[in-house]
């Protein structure tokens, strides 16, 4: 008699759990997506088309992951676009006005990024302040610096074509596949396993789901949230990096409200901004789907003034989706 | 009855010859206008279950969150076998041994069971997670405390209150090595009739491995039930330590409320 009542629950859990594998649901929707797209324009398939949406979404997605790791700790960055655009500036400026290295300059920045992040998450666990204000803060000041240290003016540079940093960033791999699309992968492998199956990893996910269940049970959240603001930091540099490869100048209002793109990213992936839950693969998922729906509507002709009304709508459905499925199985 | 008390004398005699496992020396600790605990001075011995009791504000889970390293006490001193020691932090409360399972059951409701039992101490092979090594013995250490969980990898969220309360204790049991003192606030306060009862099957379990307990409770029932002492906590005070056996509910109420007012 228990043992069947046993059994029946078993079942019902396993099922739940399929369900609740949110990343299959959207995973569907990306596939959906894709062939949706497929047949309503020719030009989509392309390879080329293809490798140019893949690029575009690599930025974005490398920059999600540290975002990710922040939503599951229940906090949130939104100074991310104004960093990123900072540390491209600071990039260009080091390289072209200064003798050092791009390499080495590209380690400066990263650095620089932790450090910002470090500032972030300083001050949003040793003060108490929630990281939404911080951020916005931030936000602000990092636009400002950028525009002080250029004048306003982009600042180009002008490494010579066969230098291994341009080819490293923003060059092709056989002529073919854009470079950026493996820095993308290896940083999506390198933080999903950290997110995964470490024990950093578990620890974020507790300081999200209840903070206080975890600071109990001797984990330190301080540090474990502060942690995940010096990854994101780390991650604008090196996303900068990579842009500054492509295009060959700092241009002062670069990442301009991409916290949003990033944002959305993570939450059409999956992740909600309750902490707790979430995963890389979501991330990345909803990376692709954003970076589809840019793509889509460029190449069906629509007005670029839709673009924000498609994804605004699309981060909507998607987390009243998420919050109508949870609710149903709560 | 006659046998009953003549047993009770004896192991108060045997007590005290015992060395206390725990043994607090004039606790006080104050919040703000507040004097939550004034001079507490008590003994807890190995193998036995201590029913601690008093009314809201008594000063009871102030008094066990110095014992788990979550406050520190103001004044007074913390003996365990014997030797002085200091808790100033929760781990270093799970290094002396002491594990606490608190009112809020503090688990994480969107990890599973594994994850909760293992909360903070989570197996690690080099860099990565001991998975399969958690799962197994998460599943020994429900298994011997005759706990029943449909699945492991659920999250603890979906679970019931008698469930999540026994998961909760079973990270308190396990976290290393042999517990020595498990505290429990309220640890069937929440749950109906049907999951009180398994809980408390779950403390009598305990007892007979050989823990020691202390519970908090308010029902004077269950403490009945399990305890072997009783201490009662009055506005920060302890104002009595009883035998079960030489004690009636009565007799506890009113120390709980002050005798004048009965």
């Amino acid at each position: 008699m228990d043992r069947d009542n046993m059994d029946q629950k078993k079942r019902r859990l396993a099922v739940r759990n399929i369900f609740l594998k949110r990343e299959i649901s959207i995973l569907g929707a990306a596939v959906l997506l894709f062939f949706g797209l497929s047949l309503a324009t020719p030009h989509f398939l392309r390879i080329d088309n293809l490798l140019l949406v893949a690029r575009q979404i690599s930025i974005l997605a490398i920059i999600a992951i540290g975002m990710t790791f922040l939503f599951i700790a229940r906090e949130i960055d939104l100074s991310v676009g104004s960093m990123y655009g900072f540390l491209v500036v600071v990039l260009a400026f080091l390289i072209s006005r200064t003798t050092l290295d791009p390499w080495v300059a590209m380690g400066v920045v990263i650095i620089a990024g932790a450090s910002l992040g470090l500032l972030n998450g300083l001050l949003t666990t040793l003060f108490g302040m929630p990281s939404f204000i911080v951020t916005l803060g931030m936000l602000s000041i990092l636009r400002g610096s950028s525009l002080l240290l250029t004048g306003g003016w982009p600042i180009i540079i002008r490494t010579s074509e066969d230098h291994s940093f341009l080819n490293f960033t923003a060059g092709y791999a056989g002529g073919v596949v854009p470079t950026q699309i493996f820095w993308m992968i290896s940083l999506m492998l390198i933080g999903g396993f950290f997110l995964g199956k470490t024990r950093f990893g578990a620890h974020v996910y507790a300081t999200g789901g209840n903070e206080e269940a975890a600071r109990l049970s001797g984990i330190p959240v301080k540090r474990v949230k502060t942690v995940c603001f010096m990854i994101t930091g780390a991650l604008c540099g090196i996303a900068a990096a990579l842009l500054l490869g492509q295009v060959r100048s700092g241009f002062p209002l670069t990442g301009a409200g991409f916290e949003l793109d990033i944002i959305a990213a993570v939450v059409i992936g999956g992740t909600p901004l309750f902490g707790g839950r979430g995963s890389i693969l979501g991330t990345l998922l909803g990376a692709s789907i954003t970076g589809m729906i840019t793509n889509g509507l460029v190449l069906l002709g629509a007005s670029a003034y839709f673009e924000p009304v498609a994804k605004g709508s699309i981060i909507i459905i998607a987390v009243l989706i998420n919050t109508l499925t949870r609710r149903k199985y709560a | 009855m006659k046998m009953e008390k003549e047993k009770a004398v004896a192991t108060v005699a045997s007590k005290a010859a015992e060395l206390p496992l725990l043994e607090l020396r004039g606790i006080s600790k104050t919040f703000g206008h507040v004097q939550a605990l004034k001079g507490v001075d008590c003994c807890i011995y190995p193998g036995e279950v201590v029913g601690l009791v008093g009314d809201n504000g008594a000063g009871k889970s102030t008094l066990m969150k110095i014992i788990a390293g979550v406050y520190k006490p103001d004044a007074g001193t913390i003996w365990v076998d014997g030797s002085l020691v200091t808790i100033r932090t929760p781990l270093d409360a799970m290094a002396l041994g002491i594990a606490i399972v608190y009112q809020n059951l503090a688990l994480v409701d969107q990890r599973d069971v594994v994850a909760n039992i293992f909360l903070g101490r989570e197996l690690v092979r080099g860099l990565v997670l001991d998975n399969d090594r958690m799962l197994k013995e998460s599943a020994q250490v429900l298994q011997e405390l005759g706990i029943e969980i449909p699945s492991l990898s659920a999250e603890v969220g979906i679970l019931s209150g008698g469930q999540r309360q026994a998961i909760a204790i079973t990270r308190a049991m396990h976290h290393g090595e042999r517990k020595r003192l498990v505290i429990m606030d309220e640890p069937v306060a929440a749950l109906g009739v049907n999951e009180s009862r398994k809980v408390l099957r779950l403390i009598k379990h305990l007892k007979g491995q050989g823990c020691t307990l202390i519970v908090i409770s308010h029902n004077m029932e269950h403490v009945f039930s399990v305890a072997d002492r009783i201490m009662v906590l009055r506005r920060g005070r302890l104002v009595g330590v009883r035998h079960r056996a030489e004690t009636t509910t009565i007799d506890i109420v009113r120390l709980i409320v002050g005798a004048e007012h009965l």
